[in-house]
Order: structure tokens, then C-alpha cells, then sequence
């Protein structure tokens, strides 16, 4: 034996990519399933901000929002991206679907990657781009609803924030449930062609069902649809969407 | 019944030679397959440009797809050159095209150095220890369903191909391939290899083991004696997993 010591990552490989791969579903997954749940709620502002209103309630929302969705998330997509670069793609010469699907996992985890960070700028960091950010907007009165409307509403047209976020939403949704295939075979769990069968296609259900969650969530962006409308304090939506404001060159929405 | 067969074929003349592409044109003859094709090359070695060259190497042994030794890509597919039939790969393209494997060393031509595969086997011990000074007895009996089950895994050949067609085995990884995941657990599903299933599965854990999988499922496809790839590698990745938790809570 030689002298040398295996490293700290070299001793914990294992578990590192087991933590990769459980953290893709939990919490990361199960954050994903909730906040286009969440979001596809808009196109009734009402009930939107009242699921958000009970998120922002929950608490220690700060140790929860770190632990359980950045810090998981960095790791995931920093390790993620380690792994995404060691493969050398094949998918010309041997073009099985599965082929394909493998191919696609890094794809959209490269797309989710910069997707992810662009949206964390827009919304929960704007301010380090000369933004406000969206708690702070929140916190300074304005309904979610209209903060996230006035959110699409600056920056660029609202015409590529739709592209932007559609893409965003198809690549998150695909690397999430062609993950959930993989998770199934990673830990042992679906050993057999059937199940392995059974759980793609559940998974193409469960996509399915998260697309239409999130092009619900941004049809409710693509016009106010809070206008003249209520909020869950009952005052007049447009009303709370002045006391927001976003510090950049938020349009005036539709007034009602 | 077309009249001549044309063979491309990548070709290198030693170990970290520069590889470069021949041609060759050579009389059709019913029921060719890619040896017999190589034999006759060998017969006469010259080019189609009809420069004289030196014969082809190949590797072969059974002629029968048992051995595995005979893996090389043809038209562009990893597969066996004994069970290679010319009449098909015409169908598939009209000039075969010959290449060494890419995910091993080539020795010479489309002679490509396996040895990896077997110092793998190696690392997981894929073999049933019974080297003892004593008598130890009969060894367990091994039940019917569990024969069954094993057998697939066991028609394994060391040919290469599901290494050759992973995504995950390359030079920027040291993923050790299907093939040794699989054999690991033929020999842990063996009663007496069982007794010693903890060293395989450890032997697994560490980089390039099965964690590196990403779960392409190439292999599975690939391999020409359907030994269920995906199967060993998530009965390896459940066992794996098991171990490492108990191994935790226990030490
Ligand atoms: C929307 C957020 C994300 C979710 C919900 C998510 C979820 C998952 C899931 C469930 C898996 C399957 C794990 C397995 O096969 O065992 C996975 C794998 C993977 N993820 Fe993500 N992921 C996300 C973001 C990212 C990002 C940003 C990257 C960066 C490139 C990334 C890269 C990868 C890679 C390379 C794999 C394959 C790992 C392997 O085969 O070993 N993911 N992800
Ligand atoms: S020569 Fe043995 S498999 Fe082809």
C-alpha cells in the first residue's frame, strides 16, 4: 500500500452520490411539485395569494427556504454538473429511447441550471440586479399576485419571459420525472422491465400533470388578471399593487 | 448477388499509434461474415487502390459468439465479427465499415486490450472463495429459482460491448463498467458466494463503482447474450445501498 489517504471525496463518493440522487427528489422534487402547484393558482389571484400568504406564514421560512431548497439545490446542480461532464453522449450511433432520456437528463439539467439562476435574479434576488426583491415587494404591501405580475411585467417584454419560463418549466419538468425513473433504478427499486415500464409511465402522468400546472401559472401572467378584482384582505387588487413597488421600470398595469 | 464486397477498415499499427483508414475489395462469396472476410484480406493483403499492404489483425477464438473476443464496431454498431453477416451489413450500408472498440487500448488494428474488464472482475472478487487448508463440506444447496435467476448473468463473455456503448465509461471517468456490476452479483446471489457478498459490494462503493451508473440502460440493449445489465445494476444498487446504512448504524 501506498501511503497516500483517499481523500474526503474520494471516501465519501458513495453517499455523495446517493445525497445527489435522494436530493433530487426530496426536497428538491417535492419542492418543484408544490411551488407549480402553488403557481398554477394564478389566474385566480385570490387563491394564489392566499397559498402564498400561508407559505410566507410558515415558520422559520428562512431556515426552511435555505436548508431545504438553496443549499439542496447548490448541491445537487453544482454535483449535478460534475456529473452531467463526465458523460460522452452516444445517442448517433446507438439511439434507444433510454439513450435518448439519458442524453435529455443533462440537457435540461444544464437548462434548469441557468434557468434556475435567472429566475432567482428576476424574483427573490432582484435587488443584486437593481431590482426589488419579491419578499421585499411582498413585505412592502403589495399582493404576490401583484408583485409576480409586476415582476413579468419589467426587465424584458413579457413575450420572452413567457419563452424563458416555458423552456424553464419543460426542461425542470422533464429532469424531474425522467429523474424519478432513474432514482427508481439508482436505489433498487424498480429491478424488473415491467416495473421499470410502470414508472415511466406514471412519471409521464405526473409530468403531464406539472406542465399544465406551470403554463397555468404563467397563462395568470400573461395579463392582470387581478385587476378590479379584491384581495384576500378585500381590499381593491390595483390598490395593493401600488402600495408594491418594484424599483425598476415596472409598466402600469391594466388599470380596472 | 452483387460481385465484390467493399471493407473499410480503421487500422493502427501499434499501442498509441496513429490510426488510418484502408480499403479493400475483395470477391463476394455467399454466406460471408466479417472473419471470413478478414481471412480473405489476410490471403491478400493489398488495398483497393490495389497497393500491397500488411494483413488485418483480428482476434477470434470460438467462432461461435461464445468467447467474446471478437468485439469490434461494424457500420457503426459494437458487436461480435464471428456472427457478423455480410449479406446483412450490406443491407445496413454499402461499404463495411470496420473499427477497433473505442473504450479499450488497441493493441494493433481492431485488436483492442480487454484487460480492464478483468482486473475489474478482480476488484469485485467475482468468483466463489473455497481455497481452505481444511475440508469444509458440501456448500450449500443452490434452489432451482435462484439457478434461474443467476444463469443469464452467467452467459456473461467479457466481450466489451456494454462498455463500449455507456455514456459513462470514458476518459474523463473511471466507471468500471456493466459487466463487473452484474458478475458481482452472480456471485453474491450464490449461496457460498453470499458469504462473502459484503467484500463485492464494498469493492463497489468506491469512485467509478456503481454509483457512477447514470442509468443510460445502453447496456442492457447492447449486450449480446441478454444478460439483464439493468437489473444486476439496481439489485447492486439496492444491496449497495443496504450495506452502506447498516455498515453506518453498526460500526
Ligand atoms: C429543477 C430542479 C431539479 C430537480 C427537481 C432535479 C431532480 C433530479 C432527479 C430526481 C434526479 C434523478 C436522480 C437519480 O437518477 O438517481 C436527477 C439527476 C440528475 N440531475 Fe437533477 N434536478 C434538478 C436540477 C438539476 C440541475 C440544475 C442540474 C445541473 C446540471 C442537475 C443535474 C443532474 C444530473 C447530471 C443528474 C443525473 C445524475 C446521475 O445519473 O447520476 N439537476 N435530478
Ligand atoms: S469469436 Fe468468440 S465471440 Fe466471436
Amino acid at each position: 500500500m501506498s501511503g497516500v489517504q483517499p481523500g474526503l471525496l474520494e471516501r465519501n463518493h458513495f453517499l455523495l452520490r446517493r445525497l445527489h440522487s435522494l436530493s433530487g427528489v426530496i426536497p428538491i422534487g417535492a419542492f418543484l411539485i408544490n411551488h407549480l402547484l402553488a403557481n398554477s393558482l394564478t389566474p385566480t389571484p385570490a387563491a394564489f395569494n392566499e397559498e402564498v400568504e400561508w407559505i410566507h406564514g410558515l415558520p422559520y421560512l428562512v431556515f426552511i427556504e435555505f436548508g431545504m431548497i438553496f443549499l439542496p439545490l447548490a448541491f445537487h446542480a453544482g454535483y449535478g454538473v460534475v456529473i452531467a461532464m463526465q458523460a460522452k453522449h452516444n445517442v448517433q450511433a446507438y439511439g434507444y429511447a433510454d439513450n435518448y432520456r439519458f442524453t435529455l437528463q443533462r440537457v435540461s439539467g444544464w437548462i434548469a441550471a441557468v434557468f434556475i439562476v435567472v429566475h432567482l435574479l428576476h424574483f427573490r434576488f432582484a435587488g443584486l440586479v437593481g431590482g426589488t426583491s419579491y419578499p421585499d415587494v411582498v413585505h412592502d404591501g403589495a399582493t404576490p399576485y401583484g408583485a409576480a405580475y409586476a415582476g413579468f411585467q419589467s426587465f424584458l417584454p413579457l413575450a420572452l419571459w413567457m419563452i424563458i419560463y416555458a423552456i424553464g418549466i419543460v426542461a425542470s419538468v422533464y429532469h424531474f420525472a425522467n429523474g424519478m425513473c432513474t432514482f427508481c433504478i439508482t436505489w433498487g427499486i424498480t429491478v424488473g422491465n415491467r416495473s421499470r415500464r410502470a414508472v415511466s409511465i406514471a412519471m409521464t402522468g405526473l409530468a403531464l400533470v406539472l406542465l399544465f400546472f406551470g403554463f397555468r401559472g404563467l397563462y395568470g401572467m400573461s395579463s392582470n388578471f387581478e385587476a378590479g378584482q379584491t384581495d384576500s384582505h378585500g381590499l381593491p387588487a390595483d390598490l395593493a399593487e401600488h402600495r408594491g413597488d418594484l424599483g425598476h421600470d415596472t409598466r402600469p398595469g391594466e388599470q380596472g | 448477388m452483387p460481385e465484390t464486397v467493399t471493407v473499410r477498415v480503421q487500422r493502427q499499427d501499434q499501442r498509441g499509434g496513429r490510426p488510418y483508414t484502408q480499403e479493400f475489395r475483395l470477391p463476394y462469396k455467399p454466406r460471408m461474415n466479417v472473419i471470413s472476410v478478414l481471412q480473405d484480406i489476410a490471403c491478400e493483403p493489398r488495398t483497393a487502390s490495389g497497393e500491397d499492404t500488411t494483413p488485418v489483425a483480428w482476434d477470434c477464438a470460438c467462432l461461435e459468439e461464445v468467447c467474446g473476443a471478437c468485439s469490434m464496431v461494424i457500420n457503426g454498431k459494437v458487436r461480435q465479427a464471428c456472427t457478423a453477416l455480410v449479406d446483412n451489413l450490406l443491407k445496413e450500408q454499402p461499404v463495411i465499415d470496420l473499427r477497433p472498440m473505442t473504450k479499450f487500448p488497441v493493441i494493433r488494428d481492431l485488436v483492442v486490450d480487454r484487460s480492464r474488464m478483468f482486473e475489474a472482475l478482480k476488484q469485485v472478487k467475482a468468483w466463489i472463495p473455497v481455497d481452505t487448508y481444511g475440508d469444509v463440506g458440501e456448500g450449500p444447496m443452490i434452489a432451482p429459482e435462484q439457478a434461474d435467476s443467476r444463469y443469464p448473468k452467467s452467459r456473461c463473455m467479457t466481450c466489451g460491448c456494454c462498455l463500449e456503448v455507456c455514456p459513462q465509461v470514458n476518459e474523463h471517468s473511471d466507471f468500471i463498467g456493466p459487466q463487473a456490476i452484474a458478475q458481482a452479483v452472480l456471485f453474491n446471489e450464490h449461496p457460498t458466494g453470499a458469504m462473502t457478498a459484503a467484500t463485492r459490494l464494498e469493492a463497489l462503493m468506491g469512485p467509478g463503482g456503481i454509483s457512477d451508473c447514470g442509468n443510460s440502460q445502453n447496456c442492457v440493449k447492447a449486450c449480446p447474450k441478454e444478460v439483464p445489465l439493468t437489473e444486476a445494476i439496481a439489485i447492486a444498487g439496492r444491496a449497495t445501498t443496504w450495506h452502506a446504512i447498516k455498515r453506518w448504524f453498526t460500526k
